[in-house]
């Protein structure tokens, strides 16, 4: 069974349309996204042609509100652009990398790839905040709470975007306060959306400017930490617990850095080319975090604040054939420039930013496609263009095989390895959640109360914005249910159980019942430690958007993630 | 320190979060109400203590702006330090109104506020309600929005010294008009943010049907039915009724928690309640972590035999 044998009730045309109101709004320059690729280009434009009108349009409540990375930065591009310091908390002052197993830590060379000398820890939220700011002194017009909901095409021709209606009900009526989309026009539309942008993805399908290769992703989940000592080092760990073998497919590691003395950043990250079912990233890092090496950091703190972002793992190969379209240009994560064995990808956002506004200045949008060739961003993303696919054969040969990569700076292996659909990829089961540590309320914690601390607060009764199938065999549902780690997917109880403890509760397997595992002929079904006997029983999944915190890993897994009415989601400030 | 309060009113009766308020200013220093409005002698009659009565037709519809010109009035003529309001749709758009019109800070989201040296303090929640923050005012005027049930209101005393005010209203208050009135309240009984008993129903009621349950115990006690966001998700129960971050938030005396898990989202609609009661079959459910008395059993079994154990004894 493979979650793309059940694609989303959705199609890339229905974020494409035309335009049709008489009075839109017009600008020169419209940028949908305020993160770093958006911003960087907002603020370049108001550098080099500060004549032309500019908006950035952001569906988060206020920019930086969905802004979530590790983060260490390279500080580079951004000093040079904004022509002074950026706010971080500092240099890196040591790092380490560790292999894990389960009670033992092993330190291990650091890889040159992975090597952060000069460069600087960073909430990118807080950095989002800043750079929106100097925007917005430059002359560009912050248009929060407003997401873009279709893209404007007239004469094959991009020429704005339609932003989301407010104010509707479940099931799409129009509310008291309700208060319809309207259409922005733009001379050059740059599409600054992030991890599997919604318009990004519906522009490449329609101008035909997909890759040789599909994009893949990973998701990451993190916590802030305030810490009783201070760390004075950035940490990467691989291994433990994850698994190495190749069945597993279970590709990603840990960070931990430094935000000051007082602060700590934790993470954990996995390839959604995963095929465990029980495969929970959330309960994952809260396992990561009673290994001793962790805990140590950790004791005595408090948790401050939590977040889920997926992240683009294709690199060279999954890139679009070109960046442009008619009056259209692609940045950022969007298009996935992000270079995996690094862990960097927020300089590569803001360069990108940056040429494409140069581009958008002088009107020659073709132009943005050489100069981003010509850019350092082009010869990093090459030179370690196959690393994360050699990982699709486990842990070790992965890590031979990069290494071969690092040593021939990408020569080895000449031709390119293609990337696999995370959706196509065969699900099992081992029993995997069994060893998930009870939430403590201290050190571990469920997802409902991690989605409390992200500060979503979204409205109850407004459309559901996730498209999914929700009639689908119980081991497609279940691992919905167990990746999504702000608890939206849940399988519906066959006996609705007291209290509503759906998370590892209620999602409880019925007794066997007889029916074969391949009884609806579904191929490739394996199952391991358990008996499977209902796994492909069809269920009812029950989707609460209203928890959702936009990471995005449903659309790397079998559905599609749309933007929900603007101002909706996490309230990060601090990831 | 002279404190006036803006007293709500809905059918002839101020808020109870509105009277909690104003128990609050009485705490602090010499303290007053407003009641703006049409024919509300009555509700300004039962506060106690001393009352400003704007009583005028055109205060008649819920709007915001007539109010706003009634209370920068009485700041000015009277010399008010501050002016406190329980939160609602109205009185936040009253209170951003005023702090427009007089020029003075309005801190919201407030749950307490005290005198530090001379100067009112107010306290607010922040960080998931993990830390207070204080929040002061460099403006002679504060005005100051409370979280519902933030304090506990104080029975009257002996009758109101009520103050008529002139009304007097600037052209540009008057522009906005009332079209049309619409309640999505459920019928009967009382309103789940007024109500003294709260019995509120989740998932674990296993069905729709199991709300008659609820609602039984609830008619026995004389109090409202609330829902859990998953049962209102679930179309079992009107939004209206839902407690909880996103829905409403409640501080009855006694609140009944049936088949509800309490996932902090919950708690933080519910947590000043007086005393919660929760019914949950699973020991490891978290409300058994803050509520006052906890009963692990089946629901089905339990709430029949407590109606009628309620009902016998009246």
């Amino acid at each position: 069974m493979r979650p793309s044998d059940y694609p989303p009730p959705w199609r890339p045309e229905e974020a494409i349309t035309t335009p049709s109101e008489s009075e839109p709004v017009e600008v020169d320059v419209l940028v949908v996204g305020a993160g770093p690729a958006g911003l960087a280009a907002a603020i370049r434009l108001g550098q080099v042609a500060p004549e032309l009108s500019v908006a950035v349009v952001e569906k988060g409540k206020r920019p930086g509100a969905h802004l979530l990375s590790g983060a260490v930065l390279r500080p580079g591009p951004l000093r040079e652009l904004v022509g002074e310091d950026v706010p971080s908390y500092g240099e890196v002052p040591g790092e380490g990398v560790y292999f894990l197993t389960e009670s033992r830590s092993l330190r291990i060379p650091t890889p040159p790839t992975m090597r952060n000398h000069g460069n600087v820890v960073v909430s990118l939220s807080e950095l989002g905040r800043w750079l929106a700011e100097k925007a917005e002194a430059g002359g560009a017009m912050l248009l929060p709470e407003t997401d873009a909901q279709r893209l404007l095409v007239e004469d094959g021709r991009v020429i704005g975007v339609r932003t989301g209606d407010k104010g509707r009900g479940r099931g799409g009526e129009e509310l008291g306060r309700f208060e319809p989309g309207s259409e922005l026009r733009a001379r050059v539309t740059i599409l600054c959306e992030g991890t599997g942008g919604h318009l990004t993805g519906a522009a490449l399908a329609h101008f035909g400017l997909a890759g040789a290769s599909p994009q893949v992703w990973a998701l990451g989940v993190k916590e802030v930490w305030r810490v009783p000592r201070p760390l004075r080092r950035v940490i990467h760990t691989m291994g433990w617990p994850l698994r190495a073998g190749a069945r597993y497919r279970e590709f990603g590691g840990s960070f931990i850095y430094p935000m000051g003395d007082e602060l700590v950043s934790i993470g954990l990250v996995v390839g959604l080319d995963y095929r465990d079912v029980d495969l929970s990233v959330h309960d994952l890092l809260q396992e990561l975090k009673t290994h001793p090496l962790v805990l140590g950091l950790l004791e005595g703190g408090d948790r401050v604040a939590w977040g889920a972002k997926t992240i683009p793992e294709g690199g060279f190969v999954a890139l679009p054939r070109a960046f442009h379209a008619p009056g259209l240009l692609l940045c950022g994560d969007g298009v996935g420039l992000v270079n995996v064995p690094a862990l960097k990808g927020i300089h590569y956002a803001v360069e990108s930013g940056r040429l494409a506004a140069e581009a958008a200045a002088r009107g020659e949008l073709d132009g943005y496609d050489s100069a981003l060739r010509e850019s350092f961003v082009w010869n990093d993303l090459r030179a370690v263009r196959n690393m994360r696919q050699g990982f699709a054969g486990g842990f070790w040969r992965g890590s031979i095989s990069a290494g071969l990569a690092t040593v021939t700076r990408g020569r080895v292996p000449s031709a390119d390895r293609p990337t696999e659909r995370d959706a196509d990829q065969d699900l099992i089961r081992t029993g995997r959640a069994s060893s998930y540590p009870p939430p403590d309320g201290r050190l571990t914690f469920d997802k409902l109360s991690s989605v409390y601390l992200s500060g979503n607060r979204t409205r109850d009764d407004q459309p559901n914005h996730i498209r999914v199938q929700t009639d689908v065999p119980r081991a497609l549902a279940e691992m919905w249910a167990r990746m999504c780690p702000a608890q939206v997917y849940e399988v519906e109880p066959v006996e609705p159980g007291e209290g509503g403890r759906s998370e590892g509760e209620g999602a409880r397997r019925p007794e066997m019942d007889g029916e074969a595992v391949g009884a609806e002929g579904e191929p490739g079904w394996g199952t391991e430690g358990e008996p499977g006997g209902s796994d492909g029983e069809r269920v009812k999944l029950v989707v609460t958007a209203s928890n959702c915190v936009q990471c995005g890993a449903i659309t790397a897994k079998g559905g599609r993630l749309t933007p929900p009415e603007g101002g909706s989601g996490p309230e990060y400030s601090l990831t | 320190m002279k404190l006036l309060v803006f007293l709500e009113h809905h059918e002839g009766a101020v808020t109870k979060a509105a009277l909690g308020v104003l128990a609050k200013a009485r705490a602090l220093g010499e303290a007053a109400g407003v009641v703006a409005g049409a024919d509300v002698r009555g509700a300004a009659e039962s506060v106690g203590g001393p009352v400003y009565l704007a009583d005028d037709e055109r205060l008649a519809a819920p709007l915001p702006g007539p109010r706003v010109d009634v209370l920068a009035k009485l700041v000015r003529d009277e010399g008010f330090d501050a002016v406190l309001f329980a939160q609602s749709v109205l009185a936040a758009d009253v209170a951003a109104g005023l702090a427009a019109r007089l020029g003075a800070g309005l801190n919201w989201d407030l749950a307490d506020l005290v005198e530090q040296d001379g100067a009112l303090v107010g306290k607010r929640p922040a960080l998931a309600d993990s830390v207070w923050v204080d929040a002061g005012w460099s403006s002679p005027v504060a005005l100051a929005l409370f979280r519902s049930g933030a304090f506990d209101p104080a029975a009257a005393e002996g009758g109101s010294e009520v103050r008529e005010v002139a009304v007097e209203l600037e052209p540009h208050s008057l522009l906005a008009e009332l079209v049309e009135a619409a309640s999505d309240e459920g019928e009967g009984g009382p309103s789940i943010e007024d109500a003294d008993v709260i019995v509120a129903g989740g998932r674990g009621l296993g069905s729709p049907d199991n709300f008659a349950l609820v609602e039984e115990l609830a008619s026995a006690l004389g109090g409202a039915v609330a829902a859990t966001r998953a049962v209102v998700d679930a179309g079992w129960y009107p939004y209206a009724t839902q407690v909880g971050q996103t829905g409403k938030t409640v501080s009855p005396k006694l609140y009944v928690a049936v088949g509800i898990s309490g996932a902090i989202q919950h708690k933080v609609g519910m947590q000043g309640s007086g005393l919660i009661v929760a019914i949950n079959k699973d020991p490891h459910a978290p409300i058994f972590e803050y509520a006052d008395l906890g009963v692990v059993g089946d629901l089905h079994e339990i709430v029949p035999r407590l109606t009628e154990l309620v009902r016998s004894r009246q």
